[in-house]
């Protein structure tokens, strides 16, 4: 039985390549482990909620995307539940921040947001949980001082002969700087924060979370754009160069909508819409 | 096979533990998240900001940041960690601030007042936030110093 499938999916792709139609436009789902939301800017406040809880105005610039009353007191998923949020899916009121890029001084705010959940980096999709509701996640390090103890990537929309690097660059005029952040997707089953807000999360290690964080959840993956090409001079971020990209995740999706989306996405293996369906 | 097992699986899935209260919200003794964050963040503030009154060399706000620094650090329930470190936080001195006040006795006027009212407003803001006794005190003495620093031109 196997054969032969594979190879008329073989011979669809090929004809789909030479006639440059997506294969799944023939009616096939994609089979990757993606959900998404996207979330414009909503606000833009000197506050952290997580790393400075309760003292607004004490931190550096952040632009928040998602629920739209996140503040430094939104440390409970109780201060932000029966928010309303500008994420697709409306569903989505959970909040995610960033450090606010400047030109010189200038704040520039990005105009594409988008979170994938999705169900790469573990051998095993079918056994990735529901993101536990409440759960905190900072990924990626605002106090990096070189490319040596950074995981930030930045890139070119639109120009991918660009090779991408930790730091700002120079996107072509027309293109735009677009940057990427994995956060970590194994969590430890016990703490929705730690101290250092990084310790009850890991990343896996070869294909699978460790057994100090047993628990496999969607790996979230941020991607901006910002209207910004041209030389890097002037560019910095609220934190520093743009190796200190970091990304602060505050997850209040309804308990209901994240089992789902897991359920029909990522342990099937299913590429699904804003509404959590695929074809 | 792999679409079988997917689904065993979800069907198969568990609920997470409901995880308890975040550890770092509260302390017994009330030294929580909140004031635990302002600390740190004090210190980040206090030791730039004595390198920009160095330059400008106010014996009193000298004074009055060693003063605050040895309280602050009396407050550390942990080993100190900075995790504002080339940052720009409000009422904390950036290097490149700090580098042009060393050549520009106005920048380093204007820094230095900036540098007050910006702490000024955090120290307001961590007020309201703060409930632990011994670091309220602490960011009185602190507001107390630098309302009189204004004043005092």
């Amino acid at each position: 039985m196997k054969k032969p499938v594979l190879h008329l999916a073989a011979i669809i792709g090929l004809i789909a390549a030479a006639l440059s139609i997506p294969v799944a436009a023939q009616g096939e789902p994609v089979r990757v482990a993606e959900f998404l939301a996207e979330c414009p800017i909503s606000h833009r406040l000197a506050d952290d909620p997580i790393v400075l809880p309760n003292l607004a105005g004490a931190s550096h610039s952040h632009d928040f995307f998602g629920n739209h009353s996140t503040t430094a007191r939104s440390t409970t998923p109780q201060s932000l539940e029966g928010q309303s949020g500008n994420c697709n899916p409306v569903s989505d009121i959970s909040s995610y921040w960033v450090p606010t890029l400047y030109r010189n001084n200038t704040a520039i705010a990005p105009t594409g947001v988008t979170f994938y959940y999705l169900g790469e980096g573990v051998n095993n999709p079918g056994a990735i949980q529901p993101t536990p509701y409440g759960l905190k996640i900072v990924a990626g390090n605002a106090k990096a001082t070189g490319d040596h103890d950074s995981i930030a990537r930045w890139s070119c929309l639109h120009a991918g002969h660009v090779n991408p690097s930790k730091n700002f660059v120079t996107c072509p005029a027309g293109t735009m700087l677009e940057t990427y952040l994995d956060f970590p997707q194994c969590w430890d089953g016990r703490n929705l924060d730690s101290a250092d807000h990084k310790s009850h999360m890991s990343y896996p290690v070869a294909g699978g979370c460790p057994s100090s964080h047993p628990v496999s959840v969607p790996k979230l993956r941020m991607v901006l754009r910002y209207p910004v090409s041209g030389s890097t001079s002037g560019l910095r971020l609220a934190s520093g160069t743009g190796q200190t990209m970091h990304g602060d995740f505050f997850n209040v999706w309804p308990r209901a909508e994240m089992e789902r989306r897991v359920r029909n996405c990522i342990n099937v293996v299913m590429k699904c819409d804003h509404a959590g369906n695929h074809g | 096979m792999v679409l079988l097992a997917g689904l065993l699986l979800g069907a198969c899935q568990q609920e997470p533990t409901p995880a308890g209260p975040p550890s770092p919200t509260s302390a017994a003794n009330g030294y929580g998240a909140t004031e635990r964050a302002f600390v740190e963040l004090a210190i980040a503030t206090d030791e730039q900001a004595l390198k920009l009154v160095e330059l400008d060399g106010n014996t009193a706000l000298i004074e009055n940041r060693r003063t605050e620094l040895v309280e602050l650090r009396k407050l550390l329930d942990a080993p100190y960690v900075n995790n504002h470190a080339g940052h720009d936080m409000p009422g904390m001195p950036t290097d490149a601030e700090i580098q042009l006040a060393s050549t520009s006795p106005d920048a380093r006027k204007q820094f230095v007042r900036t540098h007050l009212t910006e702490s000024l407003e955090v120290l307001r803001s961590a007020g309201s936030a703060i409930t632990h006794q011994p670091t309220a005190e602490v960011v009185e003495l602190m507001e107390r110093h630098r309302t009189a620093e204004l004043a005092g031109g």
